[in-house]
Order: structure tokens, then C-alpha cells, then sequence
């Protein structure tokens, strides 16, 4: 049976969002990341930082001739043990939105508040 | 609590609806420059046309540097398509894979064919079936990436 669980670390906003763009995908560079939620690369930065040192995600930066700089490309990629998580997390947050959703679910995850999703 | 349990499910709605509209607008995102589609058409264009540098006959050697350098052309192109939408995906989908295996197969056909024509001294009809080639490539090139896209869309 797939595991569900509710983790502390994907739970927060901006870090489920980080988590669930990059599941789609092998690898994903920072920018394009960044534009897509619409964060800044500070905040960006910040998650990914919690991210990567839970182990749930990796990052790469990619030589380049013509860019020597910061501005070198910087690949993003879930590792397994991230990809299992957001499965196991997201699994328990479609349990919860289910019309008969399973209450100890809901009562594992008390502080359940998305308020900052929409920013 | 009854209050409480509501507001949860709510909010675990809204996580779950944000994350497809995240889908959404990453799909939106990848544009895949036609300046590099075309140059996978170009690629397969010099592949399928490649036999007018050999000798059809009992001698006939095969063009290992064109086909070659079309290999390595690929790749290289497929590495600046991730550069230039900044995504590599893990499973480009059914349909896709599908449009890529019609690239394969219609290139393997019109090689054949130029093969054909070159033994036939109708060396000058390479042009047409290089340009089939090209269109065909620039055109499924583009349809496996809306495809894929598409599916990223759908989660």
C-alpha cells in the first residue's frame, strides 16, 4: 500500500510548491523555477536551502563558457528519498480534501494553513 | 471542531488546486526555440541525404562520419533545447515517445528511398526527400514538446 504521511518540511507553502514543480520533472533550473512561483531568488534560495539539507532535493551548477558568474545555470532535482516524500505528503493532503476524507489524517496535521499560497 | 476539520480540508483543497496551477504555468513556460527544432530538422535533412556521398553497388560503404556527425548533432541540440527551456524531463509521455519513434521511422524510410533514387542516378530528387525530412522532423520535434508539455499540465 502507498504510504501517506504529512511532512513538516514539504507542508510549508512555498516548499510544497517547489517540491510539486520539480516531481514533474528530471531537473529544473533555478530561474525558471523562480519565475514560475513568482518568488524572488532570496526566498527561492531560502527553501531550497531547508530542502536540500532534509535531503529531499540537489542542486547542481553547470560550467559555462560564456557565464563565469553567479548567473552559471543551477539545476534543481528532487533526489528519491524527496520524491517518496512529496508522494506520501501529497497523497495525505488529497486525503484530507476528500469529501470522506480519513480524520486521522486531518488530526496528524492540526496546523494545516495555506494562507500564504496565494501571495 | 467540526469548524476546524472544515477549514483543514479547505486549505488542503486550495494546496492541491495551487500545485496544478503551478502545473499550469510551467507548462505555459516551456517554448522550445524554432531555431533549434529546425536544427533537428536540418540534422535529420543531412542524415537522409547523406547517400548521395556514397557508391550504391557491391562497394557500398555506408556514411559513418555523416551519420556520425548527425548523432553528435543531436545530441548536442537536445542539450541546448534543455538549456533554452531549462527543464530536462524524466518521461516525455506516450505521445511524445510515439512523435519521436515517427521521426525515427519516417528518416529510416526516406534513407532508404535516397538510397533508391542515388542508385537510380536521380541523385538531384535528394533535395526532395531532404526536405520531407526536415519538415517531418521540425514538425513531430515541436508536437513531442507540446505533447510533453501538455502532460507536465496534467500532472
Amino acid at each position: 500500500m502507498a504510504e501517506v504521511r504529512f511532512d513538516e518540511t514539504i507542508h510549508a507553502p512555498v516548499r510544497l510548491r517547489i517540491c510539486g514543480l520539480l516531481r514533474q520533472v528530471d531537473r529544473m533550473d533555478f530561474a525558471l523555477l523562480r519565475d514560475t512561483l513568482e518568488v524572488s531568488d532570496a526566498t527561492l534560495s531560502k527553501h531550497l536551502k531547508i530542502i536540500i539539507t532534509a535531503g529531499f532535493a540537489s542542486s547542481a551548477k553547470e560550467a559555462s563558457a560564456e557565464r563565469k558568474d553567479a548567473r552559471r545555470l543551477t539545476w534543481i532535482s528532487l533526489t528519491p528519498a524527496g520524491r517518496r516524500a512529496f508522494d506520501a505528503h501529497l497523497r495525505a493532503l488529497q486525503q484530507i480534501a476528500a469529501p470522506d476524507g480519513v480524520p486521522q489524517v486531518a488530526a496528524r496535521a492540526p496546523q494545516l494553513r495555506f494562507e500564504h499560497l496565494h501571495p | 471542531m467540526e469548524r476546524n476539520s472544515d477549514a483543514t480540508r479547505r486549505d488542503a483543497a486550495i494546496a492541491l488546486s495551487t500545485l496544478a496551477d503551478d502545473r499550469s504555468r510551467l507548462a505555459a513556460r516551456i517554448r522550445v526555440p524554432w531555431v533549434l527544432l529546425a536544427a533537428l530538422g536540418g540534422l535529420a535533412a543531412l542524415g537522409v541525404v547523406s547517400p548521395a556521398i556514397a557508391n550504391p553497388g557491391d562497394d557500398y560503404q555506408p556514411p559513418l562520419v555523416v551519420g556520425m556527425a548527425v548523432l553528435i548533432g543531436v545530441i548536442i541540440v537536445g542539450y541546448l533545447i534543455q538549456r533554452g527551456t531549462g527543464i530536462r524531463f524524466r518521461t516525455m509521455g506516450v505521445a511524445a515517445n510515439a512523435a519521436l519513434c515517427g521521426v525515427v521511422a519516417t528518416c529510416l524510410l526516406l534513407f532508404m528511398l535516397s538510397l533508391a533514387l542515388v542508385s537510380l542516378e536521380l541523385r538531384w530528387t535528394l533535395v526532395l526527400t531532404g526536405a520531407a525530412a526536415f519538415v517531418v522532423t521540425t514538425g513531430l520535434a515541436r508536437v513531442a514538446y507540446r505533447s510533453a508539455a501538455k502532460r507536465l499540465r496534467r500532472g
